[in-house]
């Protein structure tokens, strides 16, 4: 149902026709916002990015900056299954897979890059991630580089946890790291 | 060499001062309009709760934006110089001069201040003193017109023809109001000389209100600031730039010769301000001071030093200046802009009407009063 909204143009009176006074009407809305941000810069909702930021709210946190979460023993929990790669719309996402030597079990990304300048912070790929490999909660927020290459970011950039996480969850990484104690 | 300059001392020292005064008062002017440039952007951006431009910096040196219009010059002057192909080359290249040069040219008639007296010569504090220097205004402000027009048609661009003819036929119009404007201040001070009209309003009314324009012409004020807004081409009257949708008559321009149309658009703010200051508040009156210092209307008296007394009205003049060129960037950023019926509607139907009735009021009240026979 689309609703209609009716205007209820009244015609002007004098005051408005000759224009003047509704004038100074618009010039003190702006002269006072003028002075204002003047005396009061402060008060300005500008912030001075990148050198300044402000906490983000709510789950605006989840779709920062890219991570890959690493497993206990140092590996990275992607198995390199391509499904970010496959899920992203903005073709971001290069994966080359590996296989590991001692481990026939799974796969894991011998390159991960993700180019930060092409992409548009959607979450497609940690929704895609069968392995929950991929996470967009490091509250840093991409941007701002000299040059294309400060945007590309590649497998080492992005392996971390966050403190205290724990890094062993996953249904996957129960067969790994069963696999991986049986050969200890 | 002596005998030459004894032969001739009056000539020399005339140009001499002459010089002097040009390179100080335009140099004035120059900087600021180049200050008006980010003054311009810091302004819109104050009455848009933003920031405005602060990161050109100069060894980290930021100064909330100062060297933005450096930033800015360079940039210009590094850009292509582009002439299109089908351009009319000689005109094209003239263009720019003809929108600068007569704005430039007008600063020689404003009076900055009464007179300094150095080393016993009286220095008139004006470029040059012409008995009927409001005519002088009115004739180069509609030099500026070719400007445009020339700059328009030269391009051989259709939009930039476009904007031209808007451009001419809105210059040409309020050009007529303008005029009409100042006629009831000349009918009333008696005087077409801009240092004359600006000492006739040191006068005082009723024995305490300075006979400044804007008291005994409040109306010709008004209708003067419209007019002149519009004369300048600023929003809400610049349909002949229109840079967001309708494309002006600069569009095929770039690098300094574009600089210089927008340069020109800058000078004539302070120009404009520095008119309404001169002809409506006064110019470098300071309402009460006189050659020997302060007398107020109930008799108190405060003497001052004469260098002080110039001093003061030299800087009474600027602030005012400085103070309509921020009125004006004001009304630039409130106001959205006219259709081009409306402007001609305006111009024709409302203020030349009214315009000529101000003349007729004043010489009625004049006629009444038995200052004219």
């Amino acid at each position: 149902m689309i609703s209609v909204k009716k205007v209820n143009n009244r015609p002007l009176n004098f005051l408005e026709r000759i224009y003047l006074p509704e004038i100074a009407r618009g010039l003190a809305v702006t002269m006072r916002h003028f002075f204002v941000n003047l005396f009061n810069p402060g008060g300005m909702p500008t912030v001075q990015y990148p050198e300044q930021t402000r906490p983000l709210p709510g789950n605006a946190n989840l779709r920062t900056r890219h991570r890959l979460k690493v497993r206990a023993d140092g590996s990275p929990k992607c198995v390199a299954c391509f499904m970010c790669q496959t899920a992203c719309p903005a073709y971001c996402i290069h994966i080359e897979a590996a296989e590991y030597a001692e481990n026939s079990v799974e796969k894991y990304p011998a390159v991960f890059d993700i180019d930060l300048s092409r992409c548009v912070m959607c979450g497609m790929c940690v929704e895609a991630c069968p392995e929950d490999a991929i996470a967009m909660d490091t509250r840093e927020i991409p941007g701002g580089a000299l040059h294309r290459g400060e945007m590309l970011m590649n497998k080492e950039g992005l392996l971390r946890n966050l403190p205290g996480e724990p890094s062993t969850l996953g249904a996957s990484n129960r067969l790994a790291n069963e696999y991986l104690e049986g050969k200890k | 060499m002596i005998e030459f300059y004894e032969a001739n001392k009056d000539i020399l020292l005339f140009s001499g001062a002459a010089a002097v005064k040009v390179l100080l008062f335009l140099g004035g002017v120059m900087s600021f309009t180049a200050l008006l440039t980010l003054a311009e952007r810091k302004v819109s951006a104050l009455m848009q709760d933003r920031v405005g431009p602060n990161r050109a910096s100069v060894f980290g040196l930021a100064l909330n934006g100062l060297f933005h219009p450096i930033a800015d010059a360079i940039k210009m002057i590094l850009k292509e110089d582009f002439v299109p192909g089908k351009a009319e080359k000689l005109l094209f290249t003239l263009a720019p001069f003809f929108a600068l040069v007569p704005v430039l040219a007008l600063f020689a008639f404003i009076p900055f201040g009464d007179y300094v007296m150095v080393f016993g010569y009286q220095l008139e504090l004006q470029i040059a003193e012409v008995p009927l220097a409001l005519f002088y205004v009115l004739a180069l402000s509609g030099l500026a017109i070719y400007g445009v027009f020339l700059g328009g048609w030269a391009s051989k661009n259709n939009f930039a023809l476009l904007g031209a003819l808007r451009g001419a036929a809105q210059m040409v119009s309020y050009e007529v109001v303008l005029g009409l404007t100042l006629v009831g201040l000349m009918m009333i001070y008696g005087t077409a000389g801009l240092q004359d009209l600006v000492r006739a309003q040191g006068a005082l009314l009723f024995g305490f209100v300075p006979a400044w324009g804007v008291v005994v012409q409040p109306v010709a004020f008004i209708l003067f600031l419209i007019a002149a807004i519009a004369e300048n081409k600023r929003t809400p009257f610049d349909l002949v730039e229109g840079e967001s949708e309708i494309i002006g008559y600069f569009m095929e321009y770039s690098s300094m010769r574009f600089a210089a149309f927008m340069f020109s658009e800058f000078v004539e703010i302070i120009l404009v301000a520095m008119l309404a200051a001169t002809l409506f508040f006064g110019g470098w009156q300071v309402p009460y001071l006189y050659d020997t210092g302060f007398i107020l209307p109930g008799g108190k008296a405060l003497a001052l030093n004469h260098y002080i007394v110039a001093a003061l009205q030299v800087g009474s003049f600027s602030v005012k200046t400085v103070f309509f060129s921020w009125f004006l960037l004001v009304v630039r950023w409130t106001l959205p802009r006219f259709r081009f019926d409306q402007l001609m509607g305006l111009c024709w139907k409302a203020l030349l009407p009214l315009a000529l009735l101000n003349i007729l009021v004043t010489g009625a009240v004049l006629l009444a009063l038995g200052k004219i026979r």
